[in-house]
């Protein structure tokens, strides 16, 4: 199995969705990694999350100001452009402001058969876990009005354990950045994981197994790179990482939301399978349009320990609300911690290659 | 042969002064007095984002203050933009809402609207009300100010008929446990009796506001936008008193004796307009810019986002339906119902949207907005960029020869040559 295969299948996921299309299988796009996933996969749909591009917005802008941020802009974009017509349905799970205008505009522009906006509680209390259960109840039985078949317990315990097994298999390839060699590198983790974004879970699981095994075995070589986390928005650009290698440096873990704050946390598989849902997803490490902000923190100080970092590339993405308000904070608690931080704003639409390896080589000199 | 029409021509004049200006004015200064002698008073001074039930802070005999509110006062002082950088200075993004990079400056600097800094929170409360970007503005604020504070989750629907009982429920749930903080963090017990009082006295408030926005329909509509911003400082910061009732009685029999005399604002009125959304507190007169071609706003959903009414025998239920039903929650197609509703009823030629730059919660739906009102009512609209507070970067030029093309395509559609 090779990496490149991952990332063709991300690079080729609009075709690849038509395939399963015209095969008969129905496709559900979900925004934010607030969506319980194991929910639509449980009701036959194939999720895929939707995801923004480098390309240069064309159609976007006639319904969304330039304010927004690139990931929304790019990614409205592309529904307008067609390339999202495969969906039978999408979900805008409450998050930032962001998603909940989007919904709207989706809505009124793209023509779907299904949508749905999840009212996401923006607090992990119990009083927060039991309304997020009624409100997950509630989105199973549109799902099944919609298929016009129910969901049982059987296969929403299957989808959980699926899902499950996907975290762990992406967890053991976290895990090998542990290692003073990592046999991959951050750009090749970032390519294997984000495929399992917009694939069938049990296809990136079966490749995640035939890669695997070699991985484990392999001896990275000792290249004296210097180890870097990357910490903050959801991107595109992976040439990003790639620069960084080819600056010196090589990230072995991050704090992303398509990175460890999505495959980290399990959902518990004996428990009564809404209230696990339901746990899982206001109880993992929080992305920061969640209050309190602090357990990420944490996950950020625990990763960086574990990981033996010298550094994190904070990277924020322009007009992005919710991650510019903790950006000042976090800066300076890692640094307070002894962690130094490269903080970066970040475009993926006009992403400016050049001026972003300067930034990194001169921090990659100062903390390696 | 084409038909030219004739360039329109600003016609300045002196708007009325509201004979209520003077009692606005008071109450503004005892506001501002209570606030600077509250912790002498043993008064706890409670810091709220906009769409925080303000009731309950009257229950707890607490002064509340509005950061929002603060940092328009700054702007229409002109102290706004050094704030703003000295926000900027310590990290803050420009392009975050620049209420919450003013607040940053104050923080920062220790300085005010009037040079000293207000006081320092005692307890904060944030909601997810307005904008889910409230609770993140608070948490670096109570990292700084380091006191107790609350956040009261908002259960987010995008449709009012997506509103259910749940979302209420929970909500309500969430303003008891809120309670029971604040009675944690002000060492004072709950009184339910007063916040029924309190509750009737912010119901009467509202009630007096919707009269008076009501009687903006009339031909010529009594007064002007800057009227109405500047009036809603007793809705916002008042509300629950008998003060603001008071105040809105007046407000209200001075209106309808204009509205009785078919005296309006502008001295030939022309054009009736909706304004969409945010003041520009920098500059104010950009509003009566339009006045000056004869343009009155007629409408605006702005000032109706502090008007709603609850009722003192169910305090958490209603204001839990209140607070829900907030209508910029709404989706665009919601909002576009109600501004549809408004241009009959308020015989409306135009909306202006103000493409608010630091504000992507408000701003991101207006183009939808725009294109549904002008696909089922016909009707023209204009979009221009601005900052509310911030005036760096603004081009009043450009945005006054905005206005007039939109004023000349209005005076061909309204009143074209024969």
């Amino acid at each position: 199995m090779m990496i490149s295969e991952f990332q063709e299948a991300y690079r080729n996921r609009h075709k690849l969705a038509e395939g399963w299309k015209k095969a008969g299988k129905k496709v559900f796009g979900y925004f934010c990694n607030y969506t319980p996933e194991e929910l639509i996969y449980a009701a036959g749909f194939i999720p895929v999350r939707i995801r923004g591009s480098s390309e240069n917005i064309e159609l976007a802008d006639a319904h969304l100001p330039g304010i927004c941020c690139s990931f929304m802009r790019s990614a409205l974009d592309q529904a307008l452009k067609g390339q999202y017509n495969y969906l039978d349905g999408v979900v805008f799970p409450k998050s930032c402001d962001m998603t909940r205008a989007l919904y709207s505009i989706w809505k009124k522009n793209i023509k779907l058969p299904y949508y749905y906006f999840l009212p996401v509680p923006g607090k992990s209390t119990d009083a927060a876990v039991d309304f997020f259960i009624e409100e997950l109840r509630l989105f199973k039985e549109s799902l099944e009005k919609y298929t016009n078949k129910k969901i049982s317990e059987q296969s929403l315990k299957q989808a959980i354990k699926l899902y499950n097994e996907n975290r762990s298999l992406v967890h053991e390839l976290y895990n090998l950045g542990l290692r003073d060699n990592p046999p991959l590198t951050g750009s090749e983790m970032f390519a294997v994981s984000r495929a399992g974004l917009v694939m069938p879970k049990e296809e990136h699981n079966a490749m995640l197994r035939k890669l695997l095994p070699g991985l484990s075995s392999a001896k990275g070589s000792p290249d004296g790179k210097v180890r870097l986390m990357v910490a903050g928005n959801t991107f595109e650009t992976i040439e990003l990482l790639q620069a960084v290698e080819e600056s010196g440096g090589n990230v072995v873990i991050d704090d992303i939301d398509i990175g460890s704050r999505y495959y980290f946390s399990a959902v518990d598989e004996n428990a009564e399978p809404l209230r696990a849902l339901a746990e899982r997803y206001l109880r993992k490490v929080p992305c920061p349009c969640k209050h309190p902000a602090e357990p990420r923190l944490y996950h950020m100080l625990k990763l960086a320990k574990e990981y033996r970092v010298k550094g994190v590339i904070l990277l924020t993405q322009k007009y992005c609300d919710t991650h510019l308000y903790d950006r000042p904070w976090l800066e300076s608690s890692l640094k307070a911690n002894g962690v130094p931080v490269l903080v970066v704003d970040h475009s993926d639409t006009g992403w400016v290659g050049g001026k972003f390896k300067t930034m990194v080589q001169a921090f990659i000199e100062m903390v390696g | 042969m084409e038909i030219k029409q004739d360039k329109p021509v600003a016609t300045p004049f002196k708007a009325a002064r509201l004979a209520v200006s003077a009692a606005l004015g008071t109450l503004n200064d005892i506001y501002y007095k209570e606030l600077a002698n509250a912790k002498q008073q043993g008064k706890p001074v409670v810091w709220i984002t906009s769409m925080t039930p303000i009731e309950l802070v009257y229950a707890f005999d607490g002064i509340p203050f509005f950061p929002e509110n603060y940092a328009a006062l700054c702007s229409s002082r002109k102290v706004a933009e050094e704030l703003c950088k000295a926000g900027e200075a310590r990290g803050y993004s420009q392009d975050l809402c620049a209420y919450a990079l003013c607040a940053f400056g104050i923080m920062f600097e220790n300085k005010g609207a009037f040079g000293d800094p207000p006081p320092a929170p005692d307890v904060m409360i944030a909601t997810e009300g307005a904008c889910a970007t409230h609770p993140k503005w608070w948490e670096a604020m109570q990292r700084h100010y380091k006191c107790p504070m609350i956040m009261i989750d908002a259960a987010y629907t995008v449709d009012s008929e997506t509103l259910a009982q749940r979302h209420k429920a929970y909500y309500a749930a969430e303003l008891k446990e809120a309670v029971k903080l604040m009675e944690q963090a002000t060492r004072k017990n709950f009184d339910m009796d007063k916040l029924r009082e309190i509750v009737s006295f912010s119901d009467q408030a509202s009630a007096l506001w919707d009269e008076i926005d009501a009687m903006r329909a009339a031909i010529p509509t009594p007064i002007s936008q800057i009227d109405v911003f500047t009036c809603l400082f007793p809705l916002v910061t008042l509300k629950g008193t008998k003060e603001a009732v008071e105040f809105y009685k007046q407000l209200r029999d001075e209106v309808k004796t204009r509205v009785d005399n078919k005296v309006g604002f502008v001295p030939n009125e022309r054009f009736r307009l909706i304004w969409d959304l945010f003041p520009i507190y920098h500059n104010m007169r950009l509003l009566n810019y339009f006045a000056e071609f004869g343009a009155a706003f007629v409408t605006d959903l702005y000032g109706n986002a502090f008007s709603g009414r609850v009722d003192p025998s169910d305090p958490f239920g209603s204001l839990a339906d209140r607070y829900l039903s907030f209508f910029m929650r709404a989706a665009s197609w919601g909002k576009a119902e109600l501004y549809k509703k408004r241009a009959k009823q308020y015989h409306v030629d135009g909306i202006v949207f103000h493409a608010n730059r630091c504000c992507r919660n408000f701003t991101a739906e207006q183009p939808d907005v725009g294109a549904i009102l002008r696909d089922e009512l016909g009707l023209s609209s204009m979009s221009f960029e601005g900052n509310m507070v911030d005036p760096r970067g603004y081009d009043d030029a450009g945005v006054k020869s905005k206005i007039e093309s939109f004023i000349e395509m209005l005076e061909a559609r309204k009143y074209p040559k024969k």
